[in-house]
């Protein structure tokens, strides 16, 4: 066949013509998904870039070089500025509530009890409804006059009258945080669960016969082995919850008043909305810079320590 | 010797008390579900009624045949399907190959290509969508450019896919011993001829759950979709759903939820049913 890649055997000008194929072939093999990436991914990346230094009609015509001043107009803004300190409460928070509320789910559905199947499917059950239409689905459950939350809890008492929840920031805000961690469970649990389910068995039998406490054996044991496990979830978690967009685009677009906006949202609005696309592209940026440093230096904290 | 009724009543005990801890999240998992069902099953005077209840007085079945004319979901449902599938089968054609290289063909420069990879990982389609927009405006087909095309939205799903897609299967593919590929080799198969018959047969697990992240991926993704289609003949679910709600005065909403409640279940479905393969999926996919 004139396609196979390298004869295992043959005379010496065929090994010869076979290595070359050989060093060849993985590059062939890794063409089309270089290709796709470099231009869909590449390209815009450059453009962006581009935009970032130059002056941009509403319009998006390049105008001409600017220089930095996008950057120092967007540092400037004061809705950027809020949505940056925003963006850091909403990774910190929906990351964070993510990983404390994953931790004991995973341990509990890796222990055998009536039901686990069940109970799995179940907890995994958010991630398959698409983010935007979740966000409709709760929008509705908060509405103030007819949404099943104020129902439930004037009828349990807890509230005595209905709340505005989506039309305060002072509630919005959690709220979206709040459906952040609920839709960014599944995920981390399954990894964590994946994690749990790699530590054998016979670590907690010998540490059992070692009379160790459930306490002790979840801290010298659990956590030292699950540690790595959850440096990824960490990692997966803080670049998609810090690129989030439809939770807070479907349930309050960024306001009232710009008060809900992170930095995604405004990203958006800037590009599309307000027509200032070199400002735009200065975010992105931004954003961009952000997202590597908090990778990489996380990376190199964490993990060399663990392998 | 433990005695028998001690070992069942400890799963009793524990069964209670896993239940308890998950109890809470339970409830918030699955309100969504319960909202989606109560509110699309009730006649629309109820829909507004104060205070709201729980349980509709009669099931409104009408509301799935009214909100798939309003909604259009048929045309939703056909080009979520289609962009969705096509953007799945590109990215597992691109990334089966490049898998095997990675796994099976030592070369120079595989760490970096693995780097470039984790930084595609990185750069998320929100952060280029300008840049998308602007690429798509600038390419020119027939009297028209890529804005508002099926085809652009497809490869930009399958092409941020891509690094997600070849690592796991690349994890996968370093778990099928070569012994089997060599014995092939031996009995006179070449290398085409041994993936073929035994490599691909044995990697299609890895295969199909790459596939359903990517397809369920494609099929909730939101905001390519939202900046890359206009014409309400091309919009996917998630946009013409959202499409009822956004800057309306008036929302129907048990339309809304009859919708939603349509859009998730065949995905839940799926989900449930592959739960298993998922965790053992991606811890793999995760890890290495």
């Amino acid at each position: 066949m004139s396609l196979s890649l390298s004869a295992p055997a043959g005379t010496a000008g065929r090994v010869r013509a076979g290595r070359l194929r050989l060093t060849l072939a993985p590059w062939l093999l890794i063409l089309p998904s270089l290709v796709l990436t470099i231009t869909i991914i590449g390209y815009p990346f450059y453009e962006i870039v581009r935009l970032s230094v130059s002056d941009v009609s509403r319009f998006g015509l390049v105008r001409g070089y600017a220089g930095l001043t996008n950057f120092s107009t967007v540092f400037a803004d004061p809705i950027f500025r809020d949505a940056l300190l925003r963006t850091l409460t909403w990774t910190v928070g929906v990351v964070g509530g993510t990983i404390i509320a994953s931790v004991p789910v995973a341990l509990v559905l890796r222990r055998d009890f009536i039901g686990r199947g069940l109970a799995r499917t179940l907890i995994m059950l958010p991630w398959s409804i698409s983010l935007a239409m979740a966000a409709i689905v709760w929008l509705w459950a908060f509405n103030a006059d007819y949404g099943m939350i104020n129902a439930t809890l004037q009828q349990f008492g807890v509230l005595r009258t209905s709340v505005q929840w989506m039309a305060w920031p002072e509630t919005a805000f959690p709220v979206e945080i709040l459906i952040g961690i609920i839709v960014s469970i599944p995920f981390t649990s399954t990894i964590l669960l994946g994690g749990l389910s790699s530590i054998p068995n016979e670590v907690y039998e010998a540490a059992s016969i070692d009379g160790a406490r459930r306490l002790q054996t979840f801290r010298h044991i659990t956590l030292p082995l699950l540690a790595p496990f959850i440096n990824i979830a960490i990692v997966l978690n803080v670049i998609s919850v810090f690129n989030s967009f439809p939770i807070i685009w479907v349930m309050t677009q960024g306001g009232p008043d710009n008060s809900t906006h992170i930095l995604v949202t405004y990203l958006y609005e800037l590009s599309f909305r307000l027509g200032r696309p070199g400002q735009a592209a200065a975010v992105s940026l931004a954003m961009l810079a952000i997202v590597f440093t908090f990778t990489f230096v996380y990376l190199r904290l964490r993990v060399p320590e663990e392998a | 010797m433990i005695p028998r009724g001690t070992i069942t009543r400890r799963i009793v005990r524990r069964t209670a008390i896993s239940w308890l801890v998950l109890s809470p999240l339970l409830v918030l998992a699955l309100l969504p579900f319960a909202v989606m069902l109560s509110t699309a099953l009730k006649p629309l005077p109820e829909v507004t009624a104060f205070p709201p209840r729980w349980l509709p007085s009669r099931l409104a079945w009408q509301n799935f045949v009214d909100m798939w004319a309003t909604v259009d979901f048929g045309t939703g449902l056909a080009n979520s399907l289609f962009i969705s599938l096509t953007a799945t089968l590109l990215t597992i054609l691109v990334s089966v190959p490049a898998g095997y290289a990675v796994s099976r063909l030592p070369f120079r420069g595989v760490g970096a290509y693995r780097q470039f990879l984790l930084v595609t990982k990185m750069l998320s389609p929100i952060l280029l969508v300008l840049g998308l927009f602007r690429m798509a405006a600038s390419i020119h087909i027939g009297d028209g450019t890529l804005v508002d095309t099926r085809i652009i939205v497809v490869v930009i799903y399958a092409a941020f896919n891509i690094a997600f897609a070849v690592w796991m299967l690349a994890a996968y593919f370093a778990t099928i011993p070569i012994e089997l590929e060599e014995a092939a080799w031996i009995d006179g198969a070449n290398r085409l001829q041994s993936v073929v018959r035994i490599f691909l047969p044995l990697s299609l697990p890895a295969i199909a759950v790459t596939g359903i992240v990517t397809f369920v991926g494609s099929w909730n993704e939101f905001v390519v979709a939202l900046t890359m289609l206009r014409d309400p003949s091309r919009l996917t679910l998630p946009l013409k759903v959202v499409n009822l709600v956004a800057g309306r005065y008036t929302v129907e909403w048990n339309q809304v939820m009859a919708a939603t409640l349509l859009a998730t279940l065949p995905v839940a479905v799926v989900f449930a049913a592959l739960q298993r393969y998922l965790v053992q999926g991606l811890t793999l996919g995760a890890v290495k």
